[in-house]
């Protein structure tokens, strides 16, 4: 066995684990949003490290590409689906025994309606979806190459609502991306052990933190980022003002949750190149 | 190496199985939908170790489209559960 393949099987083996994590965690936790921490998360994970895996144990290359597309679009769609469950478990009444709940009684739109603005094409969307395009052709010719442009284009085109793009600082996003890889993996870490470990420290709460930026896309970021580190969900996000409403699996106080958030949005902030909140 | 793949297709399968257990139990709808959501990922996985053991291009395209149907039918259903009670 090579090295690789032994690295493949290991990586394989620790998102299995994470994938079983996740379905005891399921079956174990008092309630819907509780249980939704335990599923998102390290179930993502585990999928992303098993096709990971997969593909370095079969020393693959076009496994290895589908690992990380696997990975990557685990990353994009996990907080959405986990958001958009949590919003909807908190609407039918499954949060029970919270401690502490800044969302009784606020009153949340259903639908807000996107904000006109104007939309270029830009190549920082156009070639990643080309470059995924050929790959799942598996095919590098003239013609795919094309039809890849061409779809990748329609695409573009027909995503017109929203705000411009604005930047990113490629140092600030590393530092960002690191420290942030660190958080996910201690929360990992928690909350697997919080599975396992019999009883449970479990304290439910849901705090509503101000942001103090009024970037959109930070905002956007900042609570993908909450929903993505394990005991942190984001249940619900007002506009006007920019508000969190962060569900805690082991609530402390309101003032170190807040804490918390902050320092996630000012490593953000540094990210995108907005300025950031004092 | 065969033989390890195997081991981890039983444990997801495993996974699944106690998944079913609470998609079986409920309560809520919101429950049902995450168990299921996590019995396709599961499903997912084992399909990449398939890919891993045979080498077979075949499989790449089975996980993508599994990991897709779960997160559209996730989203799907949570818009369904917000706007159950309006009438």
């Amino acid at each position: 066995m090579s090295f690789v393949e032994v690295l493949g099987a290991t990586v394989m083996g620790i998102g299995v684990a994470l994938s079983l994590i996740a379905a005891w965690g399921l079956l174990s936790f008092p309630t819907a949003l509780a249980r939704m921490h335990a599923a998102g998360k390290p179930a993502s994970l585990g999928l992303s490290l098993t096709g990971l895996g997969a593909g370095l144990a079969a020393e693959s290359v076009s496994l290895t590409v589908l690992g990380a597309m696997l990975a990557f679009f685990m990353f994009l769609t996990a907080p959405i689906s986990a958001h958009m469950l949590g919003r909807a478990a908190y609407q039918a009444g499954q949060a029970p025994n919270l401690h502490h709940d800044d969302l009784a009684g606020v009153t949340i739109p259903v639908d807000v309606a996107p904000q006109p603005g104007e939309r270029s094409i830009s190549g920082w969307h156009l070639i990643p979806l080309v470059i995924i395009w050929v790959v799942l052709w598996r095919d590098a010719g003239v013609g795919v190459w094309i039809g890849g442009l061409l779809a990748g284009l329609f695409v573009e085109v027909i995503r017109r609502t929203g705000r411009p793009n604005g930047t990113f600082s490629p140092g600030a996003m590393v530092v960002f991306l690191v420290r942030y890889s660190g958080m996910i993996v201690a929360s990992n870490a928690r909350v697997a052990w919080e599975v396992i470990s019999p009883g449970n420290q479990i304290r439910e709460a849901i705090v509503a933190v101000p942001l103090r930026t009024d970037s959109l896309r930070v905002a956007l970021l900042v609570s993908n980022a909450i929903t993505h580190t394990p005991g942190t969900l984001t249940v619900e996000l007002t506009e006007d003002p920019l508000v969190v409403y962060v569900h805690l699996l082991h609530f402390k106080s309101v003032a170190a949750a807040r804490d918390d958030v902050a320092r996630l949005e000012e490593l953000v902030c540094r990210a995108l190149n907005e300025p950031v909140p004092v | 190496m065969t033989t390890f793949i195997t081991v981890i297709q039983v444990l997801l399968g495993f996974g699944a199985g106690l998944l079913i257990l609470r998609a079986w139990k409920g309560p809520d709808l919101v429950d049902r939908i995450v168990a299921l959501d996590l019995v396709l990922l599961m499903l997912a996985g084992g399909l990449a170790a398939e890919a891993a053991r045979t080498g077979s291009q075949f499989y790449i395209a089975a996980v993508i489209v599994v990991a897709l149907i779960a997160f559209a039918g996730t989203i799907l259903v949570a818009r369904f559960v917000e706007w159950r009670d309006v009438p």
